[in-house]
């Protein structure tokens, strides 16, 4: 049976009277790759987080296969969900192989002793992420596209069947973006009972070329599409959401959309982030 | 590479082990543990046995709360380091030592001016004071710093000063009102010093800080989770918030204790945890019981400075200041300034 993740109308809220979001659906199952795309603050680090049990819902659920996730306890959970939070380093110095098995633990006993199973899953996990010949090197001084794929063979090792990674390539140069991304294809889909994979990303050209599925989060705090990316990524639907002329248009290779922004005509006193000089959002009613 | 790090870990133990037994036999008077040993063996009236007398009833318990208090503090230390991501972090610096210390000469002054009930609810009141001071040293400066999930670590360290300050300012004021007959007796405290004399003080000590030690080193495996951040921790299954209301409570029990029977000796817990941390790795499995085998070694070998080298008595608070004070500076010099982007 595939593993699914499923948030069921959530809202959420950091200060009272404030919603973040509302009423959203999200959901992710084993053998997908989903992308979670939107502008600044509309949400999506904070879905993630709701998704993943770190932040508790006001009102609406969430749901693990079929089971509250709230009603599994903190390791239990870590077994079947990992999230992997954005741009994290460690405090002190470690190893890649100590990096790693750090992700064992919600498979640890009381001490915290790492038995030979252990070990024998953070070398699988070090070799599905190719970074098995970086084991001893000193986890500060890998470079930026190094670091993410140790820190997914770090949450791998927790041997989960759902991961929820906040923006994993936000600090990468475009050649280990698109690495991270063909990673990413691969565990999702080279074997049978691959991972479920929601990603959060502002790059929208990454997303439509490797994501089965895309969710848009709009600024006027919900969903405000979820299919596969040639019915998401529209013009209309994306200057809606981000709430300033977006373009779009065929990728001359892979035929994929290819997304960009349009440069803001006029002055403006004030950010482009308000729906208010933007003609796609009066179009269609825009946020309230 | 592997069997160096172990050979490295056995010689710190060793040297510990040796640092405890020199300071049992080291001091005013030379001890002659073979005449000791005759005189144990013989079963000879106390009266009649000088040198075990010498050990027993002085020299032991000195060198037993020196142990005790440096392991509570180098423990002390790695936990709240390990809490807050911060290698500065340590009870001194994070004003929790002087506000325990605050605490412990405010129920002094109380119970002796003012007929305050020396134990309240069954327990000393010095130390219960000592530790409500501490906690609250810690809760406040953490609030200065943590803002969601990030702690600033300069904001920690400066709160951290800052409330030493304060409490140091208190207790100064406490010794300008004092009798003067008891200032003599408060500077020897004030300045630290293991020099106890039987042992009730070294079974408070023991009583405070054995479990706390036990419930600290517990958590190690969480310690590990929090080096990537408290999301990352949290993802995969530890609660964040009991492990940190854990450190806290347990962190600055173990110090008041310390504080309320030896009074403020500062930096142990920095410079042990980093000096194990060189050689260990940050994995805390590891790294907090050696640092607390290392913490006591540490302390004796500080107590057998202030007895034998250093002029007269020397409180041992001088010694490890004069140590810690430099060493601080030292770390505070190698950071790189990214780190204190918060």
């Amino acid at each position: 049976m595939t593993a699914t993740l499923r948030a069921e109308s959530v809202s959420f809220a950091y200060e009272p009277g404030r919603p973040v979001f509302k009423s959203v659906d999200a959901s992710v199952s084993g053998g997908e790759t989903v992308g979670l795309v939107g502008p600044n603050g509309s949400g999506k680090s904070t879905l993630l987080r709701v998704m993943c049990g770190l932040l508790r819902t006001r009102a609406g659920g969430v749901l693990l296969n079929g089971r509250p996730l709230s009603s599994y306890g903190g390791r239990d959970r870590a077994r079947r969900v990992a999230f992997l939070p954005q741009a994290v380093n460690p405090a002190f110095a470690l190893s890649v192989f100590e990096v790693v098995c750090l992700g064992r633990y919600p498979h640890m006993g009381a001490f915290g002793a790492l038995g030979p199973r252990d070990k024998e899953a953070a070398e699988r996990c070090m070799r599905d992420t190719e970074v098995d010949h970086l084991r001893g090197r000193d986890f500060l001084t890998l470079s930026g596209g190094e670091r993410q794929r140790v820190l997914l063979a770090s949450i791998l090792a927790q041997e989960p069947e759902i991961l929820l990674l906040d923006e994993p390539t936000s600090a990468l140069d475009i050649h280990h973006q698109i690495e991270i991304f063909s990673l990413l294809d691969r565990l999702a889909h080279n074997r049978p009972g691959g991972y479920g994979i929601l990603v959060v990303t502002h790059d929208l050209n990454l997303a439509a070329r490797f994501c089965d599925r895309i969710l848009l989060l709009g600024l006027n705090q919900s969903m405000l599409a979820e299919g596969p990316h040639d019915s998401v990524l529209t013009e209309p639907l994306l200057s809606r959401a981000y709430g300033a002329p977006i373009r779009v248009s065929r990728h001359p290779e892979t035929g994929a959309p290819l997304v960009w922004a349009e440069a803001p005509r006029e002055e403006t006193g004030e950010k482009g982030d308000t729906p208010h000089n933007c003609r796609g959002a009066s179009q269609h009613g825009g946020a309230p | 590479m592997r069997r160096t790090r172990n050979m490295a870990v056995v010689a710190l133990i060793i040297a510990s082990v040796a640092l405890v037994v020199v300071s049992l036999v080291g001091g005013t008077e030379r001890v002659d543990l073979g005449q000791a040993w005759r005189e144990w063996r013989e079963g000879l009236p106390p009266a009649q046995s000088p040198m075990l007398g010498i050990i027993l009833d002085q020299r032991l318990p000195r060198t037993l709360a020196a142990l005790i208090v440096g392991c509570g503090l180098a423990l002390a230390g790695a936990a709240f380091q390990a809490m807050l991501r911060n290698p500065l972090a340590e009870p001194y610096t994070l004003g929790v030592a002087s506000f325990g210390a605050l605490g412990a000469w405010t129920a002094t002054i109380l119970i002796g001016a003012y007929s305050f009930p020396a134990y309240l609810l069954g327990l000393p009141t010095i130390q219960l004071l000592a530790f409500v001071f501490a906690e609250l040293d810690i809760i406040i400066v953490y609030q200065l710093a943590a803002h969601r999930d990030r702690i600033s670590p300069s904001v920690l360290l400066l709160g951290g000063i800052t409330m030493g300050m304060l409490a140091n300012g208190g207790i100064l004021f406490m010794r300008y009102l004092a009798d003067p007959n008891r200032v003599v007796m408060m500077d020897r405290w004030l300045m630290g010093g293991v020099d106890v004399l039987g042992y009730r003080p070294v079974l408070t000590l023991l009583a405070g800080v054995a479990p706390c030690a036990v419930i600290l080193l517990a958590q190690a495996p969480k310690y590990d989770q929090l080096g990537f951040g408290p999301e990352l921790a949290a993802g995969r299954g530890v609660n964040v918030r009991l492990l940190q209301a854990t450190t806290f409570v347990v962190g600055s029990l173990m110090t008041a204790v310390a504080v309320s029977v030896v009074g403020t000796i500062a930096f142990v817990g920095l410079i042990v945890p980093h000096i194990v941390r060189s050689i260990t790795g940050s994995r805390h499995r590891l790294l907090m019981p050696l640092s607390a085998v290392v913490g006591g070694g540490f302390l004796c070998f500080c107590d057998i400075i202030a007895r034998k080298i250093l002029p007269g008595e020397t409180p041992i608070g001088i010694v490890t200041t004069l140590l810690g004070g430099p060493f601080f500076l030292y770390l505070l010099l190698r950071r790189r300034f990214t780190d204190w982007d918060a």
